[in-house]
């Protein structure tokens, strides 16, 4: 159970040694393929596997306190601007090695190719060796008096097959043989445990199954995502995401179209201490197929996505979209009308900002970017000290305060979301609280703000195709599967031996051999049974040998 | 608070204390036990007494400490190990459950510091209190559910394994030690120790020859002991936790006694060593336990990341949670490859298990709280 590996010598490819020259021993400059050779052993080595497996724990060690850019990207950036973190010197270190992207870095790359090249050449041998060894029938013992486990039983009548024939019964869930000893004597080999080996083979081989479903899966994924309010529809085009990520074998012509609608958004909260936490928040949506099939309605809730044509549907958040109104002061004619999409900071305050006009840089006619900002309190009021105090998430009495800025460059034209832009107070041409319903007059009457008295809601949607799951799960079924006998079964080899006036059962135990001395009485309580005899007495030379046998530290027992 | 939430809470204190005085007993115990050279110990009256109570002490302990985590769960509405509080209750739970099977009756000396492995646990999710209350959706899933319970589970497994771990790195070098000692003493003792590890339970006697037991009865108990070096046994182990406790919670009066604590049972450990299983029970204790747990953790990772794919589409994103419990995953494999390789048995493994048990710790306290990522909200 050691070392798997067979000895050096018997290898196919160990021709380095067999290629040197004959005459005088010269220092040798290995050649490209025995260099290949040599590296090719050196990853067989188990050594190297055990290397390979701590250089991935290094590896994933430092991803897990080195902030990982596809998964917080704005911590990485306050960390190369040296805002936050170990500083900008030790961010531009950590750049040239890949440090914020170890699971795209090539090095983390190279570090799997290595493990599965090592495993591969782990495995041929194995697997090479293990059909081998359970086609062969179990092998005769010798010398079974010198075993540490052995027994003998007075002889029952019989010839020696009906003697063995007594014992098959207990041993049938084993794998057997008859076969003669060297001495001539009738003997029964029993073998088990090649779960073991089998187990331990299918674990290390899932992972492969487990390498080419993440693989594939990536490569014809697609994941989109889109914030979208209550009543409105999108259609799953190449451009229909606000944000998207897809596999490389991603065929754009796989989107087909299809028109989802938001019937409705419900949130519920908990009650008590709790009363700011969602409960359960639902995505009522309806899908038009393209190809004329009929419309279906379905809820998508958080943990319960929908799965629709190919397509796997997921709630992923959720806001307020008040419609706001801007009218011109003169004539009432609309400016600016829009569900603006909050969103929350840890404070429970919900905030947008807005693009309302891009202005020109004509030097004809300049005008300057105008953009609008808001605050929505759902519930809240100013408490004494000016803080805020809020009395629940739901919309009891809602308010809006508006700040309406107005600049030559509000960077409105740059290709920035307009939500991370930050504009200066001295921007600002007018603010004012407004309430649902209600139409305020800005900066002196020149513009009407309004907002609708239904406040809408908006969801946050995620749409994704993920294909190959089912290989996933198949590999991770193979890897548990294995994985237990490779760790639970024992290999054990037991014999018979019938002599002229005693029969002799025997045993060895390959692993938990401290277990095997109990196994070990049970079956020679039942041989005896099966042979109608009882043990005869050990003789005084064997205590020493029968009692526990040692365990080296480390051997798996 | 409901009655039911208080009750469990009141029930987790007295827990506690039943564990502490469990814990005082067992080392009494100990002190009050004597080791021939043979290995054979003899307890005496008062020891054998005050065994007995201990061992009451721990399985009260462990009645109402499952009353205190199936109150929680009927105050909560829910698994009682939602968060990070009723995580380290489980966990505490189940690692004396487990003992209680699997080390009580073939090691009890054993016991004290497994115990003191719980409280620690139950000190630090004291730290962590958090009313019982409902998740938020998210953390409702029928995944997630049979994901924290695997992993709890697991982890509890993994703690025995440490300990097992930790002290037969112990002995095992008290045990080398004297036997090179005695070898270069030059007497005949000195081959026959070389050779022989020293037998370890009751049942086992006899092995040496009558006139070497009476140097070796006189040589060996203390000899263990002396033979390693007793400051390093406090001191490492309050090093080691006072750090991560200053680092994880950066609450200084809170470290200092935690590491105190642990300074304590390093001491322990010291004034232990004769009486400890011989090593390589030890390391076969260590090595049992982790392949129990081993499947068990990889079954949970896989659980996660079916939950993952669930809530968030993805199952995994190589969030800070998933690449912890991703190291822990790996070292444990490693410790496993590394009882199979040549040049790596025996010690050597057993610090890798070491390793992985630190990744463990880390990953569970400090990811959870320091660190940002998905699983963050599911954790404080
Ligand atoms: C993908 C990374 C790997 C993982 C997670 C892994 C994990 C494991 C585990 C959990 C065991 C069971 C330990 C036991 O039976 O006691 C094991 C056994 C074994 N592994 Fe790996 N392994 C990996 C890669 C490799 C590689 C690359 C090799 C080739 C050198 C290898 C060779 C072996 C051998 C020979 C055994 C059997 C040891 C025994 O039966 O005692 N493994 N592995």
């Amino acid at each position: 159970m050691t070392d798997t590996l067979p000895p050096q010598a018997d290898l196919p490819d160990g021709s380095a040694a067999a290629s040197r020259p004959p005459g005088p021993r010269l220092p040798l400059i290995p050649g490209p393929i025995e260099t290949a050779g040599l590296l090719w052993r050196r990853l067989r080595r188990m050594s190297t596997a055990l290397m390979l497996l701590f250089g991935l724990s290094v590896a994933t060690l430092l991803a897990t306190f080195i902030p990982q850019e596809p998964v917080i990207a704005s911590t990485v950036r306050l960390w190369r601007d040296g805002t936050e973190g170990p500083g900008e010197t030790v961010a531009r270190v950590f750049d040239a090695l890949s440090l914020f992207d170890v699971f795209g870095s090539w090095w983390f790359a190279a570090l799997t190719v290595l493990l599965f090249v090592s495993l591969t050449g782990c495995l041929i041998p194995r697997w090479r060796a293990f059909a081998r060894n359970v086609r062969r029938p179990a092998a005769r013992g010798g010398n079974l008096g010198r075993l540490t486990h052995h027994v003998t039983f007075d002889r029952p009548d019989g010839d020696d097959a009906a003697v063995l024939d007594r014992v098959d019964r207990v041993f049938r869930l084993y794998r057997t043989q008859r076969v003669t000893s060297r001495g001539g004597q009738a003997q029964l080999a029993v073998e088990r445990g090649h779960w073991r080996e089998l187990g331990s083979l299918v674990f290390h081989t899932s992972f492969y199954l487990l390498l080419i479903g993440v693989t594939l899966g990536a490569a014809f994924s697609f994941t989109g995502q889109i914030d979208i309010v209550e009543g409105r529809s999108f259609a799953d085009t190449p451009l229909g995401y606000q944000s998207q990520t897809a596999g490389r074998l991603w065929d754009t012509d796989r989107h087909d179209a299809r028109v989802t609608t938001i019937e409705d958004f419900e949130v519920t909260y908990l009650d008590g201490d709790n009363s700011f936490v969602a409960d359960e928040f639902v995505s009522t949506v309806t899908f038009t197929p393209t190809d004329g099939g009929e419309p279906v309605t379905r809820e998508i809730r958080v943990n319960h996505p929908t799965h629709f044509e190919g397509l796997t549907y997921y709630q992923r958040a959720f806001g307020f979209a008040p419609r706001i109104t801007l009218r011109s002061g003169l004539d009432g004619g609309e400016l600016y009308s829009t569900n603006l999409i909050l969103r929350t900071d840890a404070n429970g305050l919900w905030t947008a900002r807005d693009k309302i006009s891009q202005g020109s840089s004509d030097p004809d006619r300049p005008l300057p970017q105008i953009g609008i900002e808001v605050f929505f309190l759902p519930d809240a009021e100013f408490g004494p000290d000016g803080g805020i105090v809020f009395n629940s998430p739901e919309p009891n009495d809602p308010r809006l305060l508006v700040t309406i800025y107005s600049a030559d460059d509000l960077g409105l034209d740059r290709p920035v979301p307009v939500s991370q832009l930050s504009w200066p107070q001295s921007a600002i041409i007018d603010q004012a609280m407004i309430t649902p319903g209600q139409s305020v007059p800005f900066a002196s009457g020149l513009f009407q703000v309004e907002m609708d008295t239904d406040i809408a809601m908006w969801t946050g949607l995620q749409v994704s195709h993920q294909p190959y799951r089912w290989l996933l799960l198949t590999a991770a079924s193979l890897t548990l599967m294995g994985l237990v006998p490779s760790l639970y079964a024992y290999r054990r080899r037991l014999w018979v031996e019938v002599h002229d006036d005693h029969v002799v059962l025997a045993g060895v135990a390959q692993h938990r051999k401290s277990q095997f001395v109990e196994e070990f009485d049970t079956l020679t309580g039942r041989v005896g049974d099966a042979l109608g005899t009882r043990p005869r007495p050990a003789p005084v030379a064997s205590p020493t040998q029968t009692s526990t046998p040692r365990q080296t530290p480390g051997s798996p027992a | 608070m409901t009655t039911t939430a208080a009750l469990s809470n009141t029930l987790f204190n007295v827990a506690f204390g039943l564990y502490l005085v469990a814990m005082i007993a067992a080392f009494f115990r100990l002190a009050f036990t004597r080791v021939r050279a043979d290995g054979v110990q003899a307890s005496t009256t008062a020891g054998q007494r005050v065994g007995l109570v201990g061992t009451a002490l721990v399985g009260a302990g462990f009645l109402v400490h499952l009353g205190s985590v199936v109150t929680r769960a009927m105050a909560a509405g829910r698994v009682p190990w939602g968060n990070m509080y009723e995580y380290g209750s489980a966990i505490a739970l189940v690692v004396v459950g487990a003992a209680l099977v699997l080390v009580q009756r073939r090691y009890p000396h054993l016991m004290g510091f497994i115990i003191a492995g719980a409280l620690l646990m139950m000190t630090t999710s004291l730290l962590l209190f958090t009313e019982a209350g409902p998740l938020v959706p998210a953390l409702e899933s029928y995944w997630l559910q049979i994901h924290v319970s695997a992993m709890m589970f697991s982890s509890s497994v993994f703690i025995i394994a440490f300990v097992a771990t930790a002290l037969y790195l112990v002995k095992d070098r008290a045990e080398r030690k004297v036997a090179m000692s005695t070898a270069f003493g030059g007497s005949t003792v000195g081959a026959a120790q070389v050779t022989a590890p020293p037998a370890g339970e009751s049942d086992i006697v006899g092995r040496v020859a009558g006139d070497d037991l009476e140097e070796a009865e006189f040589a060996s108990p203390t000899a263990q002991r002396d033979a390693l070096n007793p400051l390093l046994f406090p001191v490492i182990p309050f090093v080691v936790v006072l750090t991560f406790v200053l680092l994880v919670w950066r609450a200084p009066l809170a470290a200092m006694i935690a590491a105190s604590a642990v300074a304590l049972i390093g001491s322990g450990v010291w004034y232990a060593i004769p009486h400890l299983p011989p090593a390589a029970k030890l390391d076969n204790l260590a090595y049992r336990t982790t392949a129990f747990a081993f499947p068990l953790i990889t079954f949970g990772i896989m659980c996660g990341a079916i939950w993952a794919e669930e809530a968030w589409g993805r199952y995994w994103g190589w969030d800070p949670k998933e690449t912890g419990s991703f190291v822990t995953w790996t070292l444990y494999a490693a410790y496993l490859h590394s009882r199979s390789t040549h040049g790596w048995r025996g010690r050597r493994a057993a610090w890798v298990g070491v390793v992985a048990f630190a990744a463990l710790m880390i990953t569970y306290y400090a990811v959870n709280l320091f660190v940002v990522g998905l699983h963050s909200y599911a954790g404080v």
